[in-house]
Order: structure tokens, then C-alpha cells, then sequence
């Protein structure tokens, strides 16, 4: 079952879920408005990307102008909220208004693991021109019930992520055994 | 409701959900991670050419849009499922299914993947691809016919409903 916009102001009230900082009038129908932060991250080019490796990143700050995205172009953003939920799982989404401008705010990966809590790294991508500036709500986070015992939480490589943070595939052990 | 870690090790030692080859140590709070098979198909002059990938990997072409399949037999007769791409292919601009995530209480296969690399990037067999979540249903279990897992050559035989 989906929280209700509501649900989820009562559940930050019960610290049930965590979102900071929290304006319950960003609270929609069934989720939380979240906004573009200042930071962004793009891989160097020139280099193949490889689950094995570390990848050569740039940071960089959205100017106060904004930030165009060509059509193909592909950078790391963040939320400037930090969420998380050990009760319930959220899901990512972009909100529509950014989707119909041809922008995705992620592709892949909308699950996040109970227990995390931080910004949340957008997987920005555009198949038109758009121009991104910090404060813009581009995404939105849905709240789902569990069903069975929490018995884990998660502790990974992204928890506490501050910042757009690239892929640290690198450091799995599956990566680290195959690099020898 | 979408099931915990906790409860979808109880429905893989119960036979509720199929996920094979399974270690439990590929559970994650709420999904487990499956892995990419060594099969890979290309649209080239008008069809799908075969590409087994090679231990050392395979470069994607970036915004070319490619076919793979999970290393695991996924299924279950109990929940329905949402397959994905995990946030570290993701965060590389690697997206997995990127349109069609839905799979039906009672399939049980080798998923067909959906693969669009934004950026050059390597393909390892073997890597962990992304994540599988399942969600309870609500109402009567009515399967309609699975068309797809028919034509696919790496998928196992249908568990259960035979098109």
C-alpha cells in the first residue's frame, strides 16, 4: 500500500520517516515534492565506463544562470533534501512537469533500500534541451508499506550520501576479487 | 505491500519465489540482486545480432539500445514483481528496463533485459544488474497467457500457467 500525502506528514511528525529539510506543504496526494540541489557531477570524457574501476568524475555547481543540458547529455544531481525511512520504502520518481520536458530526473534505479537516509542522487538525463537551476522540483518520493520483519537495514556504499555520488561499484567485493 | 529482505529469504527457502541460482547474501532490505547473463543482442541492418559477451566485458555504444538477460531464473506463483537497475549502473548512466518493469505473479524465467548506455561503458557477465522487489497482490489470481516468455531462448520453461 501507497502513504496518502498526509500519512506521510503524520510519519515525519512520528519520525517514522525522516526528510530534511521538511515543508508538510510540499506534501502532494500521495507524495513529497523533492528539489534540485546546487551540486552536480559528470564523468570525464574520453573514458570507458567500467563496473571494475573507479571513474574520473567533475564537480561542479549549478550557475546561478542555470545549467543547459544538451539532448543525450547525462549528469549526477542531488536531491536538497536528505530522506530516508527505516519503516517504510520509498520509491523516486520525476515529476511530470520535469518528465514532459524530456528530462528524466532517473532511468533505473527508483528503489531505495530501508535504512538509508541522505540526498538522494538524481540520474539527470535529456532527450531535449532543458536548462536545470537549483530549487526546481523535479522529483518526488513515494512511500510504500512492507510486508515480513525488517530485519535489515541498509549500510552500504551510498548511506549518508552528501553530494551527487557516482557509482562505487568498484568497491564491491565482486569487483574486488575480479580486479585480483 | 512490497516484501522485506527477511521475507523474501522465508519465500525462496519456501518455495513461494524461484531465484536461481540463489545466495542469500545477494538479499537486500527490501530486494535482492540479480546478475547479468553472457547473452547479448544488437540491432544491426534490419535484425538482432548475437553477441556472446567475453570475460574482459563489452564496450555499448552509447544511446544504442541493446538486449540482454539475468544470470538468475526469477519468478514467483505468490507475488508480482518489479525489476530494475541497480543505482550503481544507474548512477553510470547504464539503465536497465527502462519501460517495462512489471513482472506477473506466476512467470518465471531468465528476464530480458532492456540496455541503454548514455555514456561508453563496459558490460561485464557476471555483474550485478540490478534489483528485483516483490510486491503482494490483492484479488483473485486470474494469469492470462505469457507471450513473451515463449520466444525467449534463455528462459527457463513456464513454472505453473503454459501459454
Amino acid at each position: 500500500m501507497i502513504l496518502t500525502g498526509d500519512q506521510i506528514a503524520q510519519e515525519v511528525a512520528a519520525d517514522h520517516i525522516r526528510i530534511t529539510p521538511f515543508d508538510p506543504g510540499r506534501c502532494t496526494t500521495n507524495s513529497y515534492d523533492l528539489t534540485l540541489g546546487r551540486r552536480l557531477a559528470r564523468y570525464r570524457p574520453g573514458q570507458v565506463l567500467d563496473p571494475l574501476h573507479e571513474p574520473e568524475v567533475e564537480y561542479f555547481e549549478i550557475p546561478t544562470t542555470g545549467y543547459p543540458m544538451e539532448p543525450g547529455e547525462f549528469v549526477l544531481g542531488e536531491t536538497a533534501e536528505q530522506l530516508g525511512s527505516d519503516t517504510f520504502v520509498p520509491l523516486i520518481h520525476a515529476k511530470s512537469g520535469f518528465a514532459r520536458c524530456g528530462a528524466f530526473a532517473h532511468v533505473t534505479a527508483d528503489l531505495i533500500d530501508l535504512g538509508f537516509f541522505g540526498h538522494s542522487t538524481l540520474q539527470l538525463y535529456a532527450t531535449l534541451p532543458v536548462v536545470l537551476m537549483p530549487g526546481m522540483p523535479l522529483a518526488q518520493v513515494t512511500f510504500w508499506t512492507t510486508y515480513g520483519e525488517i530485519a535489515d537495514l541498509y549500510d552500504g556504499k551510498y548511506q549518508g550520501g552528501d553530494g551527487p555520488l557516482p557509482s562505487r561499484s568498484h568497491l564491491d567485493a565482486w569487483a574486488v576479487g575480479a580486479r585480483g | 505491500m512490497i516484501l522485506t529482505g527477511d521475507a523474501i529469504r522465508h519465500a525462496v527457502d519456501s518455495g513461494e519465489i524461484t531465484f536461481s541460482p540463489y545466495d542469500a547474501a545477494s538479499v537486500n532490505p527490501n530486494s535482492i540482486n540479480y546478475h547479468l547473463g553472457r547473452g547479448l543482442k544488437v540491432f544491426e541492418n534490419g535484425s538482432w545480432r548475437d553477441i556472446d559477451l567475453p570475460d574482459d566485458g563489452f564496450v555499448l555504444e552509447p544511446h544504442r539500445m541493446y538486449l540482454g538477460h539475468t544470470e538468475e531464473v526469477i519468478g514467483s506463483r505468490q507475488f508480482a514483481m518489479r525489476l530494475i537497475g541497480c543505482s550503481s549502473n544507474g548512477r553510470r548512466g547504464l539503465f536497465l528496463q527502462l519501460s517495462a518493469d512489471l513482472g506477473h505473479t506466476t512467470s518465471c524465467h531468465r528476464w530480458t533485459l532492456e540496455i541503454l548506455a548514455a555514456l561508453p561503458t563496459r558490460l561485464r557477465p557476471g555483474m550485478v544488474a540490478g534489483q528485483v522487489s516483490f510486491w503482494r497482490n490483492t484479488g483473485r489470481l486470474v494469469p492470462s497467457p505469457a507471450t513473451y516468455a515463449r520466444f525467449n531462448h534463455a528462459c527457463e520453461p513456464q513454472n505453473g500457467v503454459t501459454p
